[in-house]
């Protein structure tokens, strides 16, 4: 004996399929319990009524039931809750400033799906307070953003139309071309034999049929042009899509003062003074030297180096700048420079 | 398996980043695109040192030189920043730089095209270069290798410095420095005619043509040889005589052609240069003199009365810019070898090897 499946047998009437060959399943989004039509027009008809099955106090009305599209009843819940959910938030990456957060507003959602999904029943209820309290805070926004999704839905549709409508009017272009060449051939070769029975010289068909050859590449350069304009309008629309729902540019409007060339730097040591020549013995055998001049070396720029390097760490510590730059903490840098100055001074040389 | 303190600091700034696709391949380096771990957001670049066969025990001297002054000159706008140094797998060396996505100014000074840019752009362009290499040299190191593809372009239009692999710091008197620096067509005559001492009026002289090549929108000077780059100079500049720069003929390599050429005025340039205006050819005629001693300093660049004339220079984000290709550009810029003229784009006539084993 065949054994009954749900989907033989309705769990309220015990009506199975053998019986009613025409036996529909309906289930009603409030409970997700599935009972055959017959028992939804016996038990709703009056207005509504209790769920029949046994443990369950959900009140339900004949207009709330459907077929189910999943054979799989918890998919199908979980498939109209998510459909509630992406209602109701309903942004896209436009509208946010970074990826990070577009991400975090991703995983937000999610949870919220999910308690309302598989959570408990305070999760689940926290969860609906959630969704609820946001639908009805947010009303405006959602019916824009509603609204915008609907245009792109709408421009995708009218994109890919026109590019099917371009494509088929390349072919046709393409067929038409083909047949046009044919009868061109069909035409000069008449014309050729024409010709030749008048006693002509062949030598006049040449030229002709070289002109013949060439609509071949140009039908190609016609094509290829015309696939181009195609595609660079989706490109443009593309373009267009794209627009939608960014940000607005927040131009600074701060009036801004003279341009300052050393853009708001300056680098006066604070705690030295260098003055003009100075002068030190050691110096002046190089001074000497006529090929430090010649090349353009100055002796300045050595003593405000040297000047520099004596003060240089004074009043550092290393403690209250834990972090320079980035990435590198002080301990790093420090390390890294110890390595380089144990190579560095080989390197010096050129 | 236990690590040494160093081993684990690097693995822990190694897990910082989270290394993506290759975004191009050098002689040198190989650039990939790279992340944040802890925010996907964050773009990099990092650039990895390939291992080179000429220095087996130990780092390439170009890697050296460019950790070592990119990290002495974090923290300034115009200079790309270097944000985290570890190294990988066989040793290789891993810099995290900074990611700039809209190639270089080499590509809007190229595309003549689709790009048009007006004297307010290149001023604020030439604003950014020179406040870049002042920081340079007021923290006593020479880039020594500027030129229109190593100033890369940042998201919000800043133009920034970058490629410090023949930097170096200034040099002590006694000190010999390697006169076969800076690509040919930015090189100044000093090191054209192999002086050795020499101080930062070498880079200015690179951003004079730099300069020059933004109005122009061709290289100013593209000599093919040295010889050749010297008889440029000599014909648009002047013929370097003792006259003009005292000592010169000493000089190791000095040779220029018989015909002397008396070095050209103001007004000489402006026909050329006047899309610049009258103050800006000034200010490309003091970047562009021959006696290193009299050519202007980053600093007096800087309080040129130029800036302070208008047009006034253009806020970054209206700055003209290029979206396409940027990325594999910035690649290429990254991970070429220094100092050599890009084959492909630009003549096949490259600067000569720079080698620096047979320098010291």
């Amino acid at each position: 004996m065949p054994v009954l499946t749900s989907d033989d047998m309705c769990p309220v009437c015990k009506m199975i399929r053998y019986l009613n060959k025409d036996m529909e399943f309906l289930i009603n989004p409030e409970c997700y319990h599935s009972m055959c039509s017959n028992c939804v027009n016996r038990l709703f008809n009056d207005g509504p009524n209790q769920c029949p099955y046994a443990g369950c106090h959900k009140t339900l009305r004949r207009k709330g039931f459907r077929s189910a599209f999943f054979g799989d009843l918890t998919v199908e819940r979980e498939v109209d809750i998510r459909r509630r959910v992406a209602a109701v938030f309903n942004r896209v990456e436009d509208d946010f400033e970074t990826l990070r957060d577009y991400n975090n507003y991703l995983q937000m959602v999610e949870d919220l799906t999910f308690d309302l999904v598989s959570g408990t029943d305070a999760r689940r209820h926290d969860a609906e307070a959630t969704l609820q309290q946001w639908e009805a805070s947010h009303k405006a926004e959602i019916e824009r953003n509603r609204k915008a999704g609907r245009d792109a839905d709408e421009m995708t549709r009218r994109r890919v139309n026109a590019e099917r409508e371009a494509a088929r009017q390349r072919r046709v272009d393409a067929l038409r071309e083909a047949e046009d060449e044919k009868v061109e051939r069909a035409r000069s070769r008449e014309a050729e034999l024409d010709s030749l029975a008048q006693g002509a010289a062949p030598g006049g068909g040449d030229g002709q049929r070289v002109q013949l050859k060439r609509p071949g590449p140009a039908a190609g350069s016609s094509l290829a042009s015309a696939s181009f304009s195609s595609a660079s309008g989706a490109l443009a629309d593309v373009g267009r899509l794209s627009i939608r729902g960014l940000k607005e540019k927040r131009k600074p409007a701060a009036a801004e003062g003279p341009y300052d060339p050393f853009g708001g730097m300056d680098f006066v040591p604070s705690r030295y003074r260098v003055r003009e020549g100075l002068d030190h013995p050691w110096l002046n055998k190089y001074r000497l030297d006529r090929s430090y001049a010649t090349g353009g070396y100055t002796f300045n720029e050595y003593t405000h180096r040297a000047m520099f390097e004596a003060f240089a760490g004074l009043g550092v510590f290393v403690d209250d700048e834990k972090e320079v730059g980035i990435g590198l903490s002080a301990r790093e840098v420090a390390t890294i420079g110890a390595g380089i100055a144990a190579v560095g001074d080989r390197m010096e040389l050129d | 398996m236990t690590m040494d303190l160093v081993e684990q600091m690097n693995e822990q700034e190694k897990r910082k980043y989270v290394k993506g696709k290759k975004l191009g391949e050098g002689t040198y380096a190989n650039v990939y695109l790279g992340h944040a771990r802890h925010d996907a957001g964050v773009l990099v670049a990092i650039k990895k040192i390939k291992v080179q066969k000429e220095y087996k025990d130990g780092l390439a001297p170009d890697a050296v030189r460019e950790l070592k002054h990119l990290q002495e000159l974090l923290g300034h706008p115009n200079i790309i920043s270097l944000l985290s140094v570890f190294s990988s797998k066989d040793q290789n060396l891993n810099l995290v730089l900074e990611y700039l996505p809209l190639g270089d100014l080499e590509m809007l000074i190229r595309d003549v095209d689709r790009v048009r840019y007006g004297t307010a752009d290149m001023k604020a362009w030439m604003g950014m270069l020179t406040r870049a290499v002042w920081f340079c040299h007021d923290n006593f190191v020479l880039h020594r290798d500027i030129k229109p593809n190593n100033l890369l372009i940042a998201a919000n239009g800043e133009v920034k410095l970058a490629d410090f692999g023949l930097a170096r710091s200034f040099a002590d008197p006694g000190t010999r420095m390697t006169a076969n620096v800076i690509t040919r067509w930015y090189r100044p005559p000093e090191l054209l005619f192999g002086a050795r001492h020499y101080s930062g009026a070498v880079d200015i002289w690179s951003v004079g043509l730099v300069f020059a090549e933004l109005v122009l929108r061709a290289p100013f000077l593209p000599g093919n040889t040295e010889v050749d780059q010297i008889n440029l100079i000599c014909r648009q500049i002047g013929t370097p005589t003792e006259d003009n720069w005292p000592g010169v003929t000493q000089l190791k390599e000095y040779t220029v052609p018989s015909e002397v050429v008396p070095v050209w005025g103001k007004d000489a340039y402006m026909s050329r240069f006047g899309g610049a205006g009258s103050d800006g050819v000034d200010l490309l005629v003091r970047t562009l003199a021959l006696d290193p001693k009299n050519r202007i300093t980053a600093r007096e660049m800087l309080e040129h009365r130029w800036w302070r004339t208008d047009p006034r220079p253009t806020r970054n984000e209206d700055l003209p810019r290029k979206s396409a290709g940027g990325e594999e550009k910035a690649a290429v810029d990254l991970s070429r070898r220094n100092g050599v003229v890009d084959d492909g784009a630009r003549g096949t006539k490259v600067a000569r090897k720079l080698d620096f084993g047979a320098a010291r």
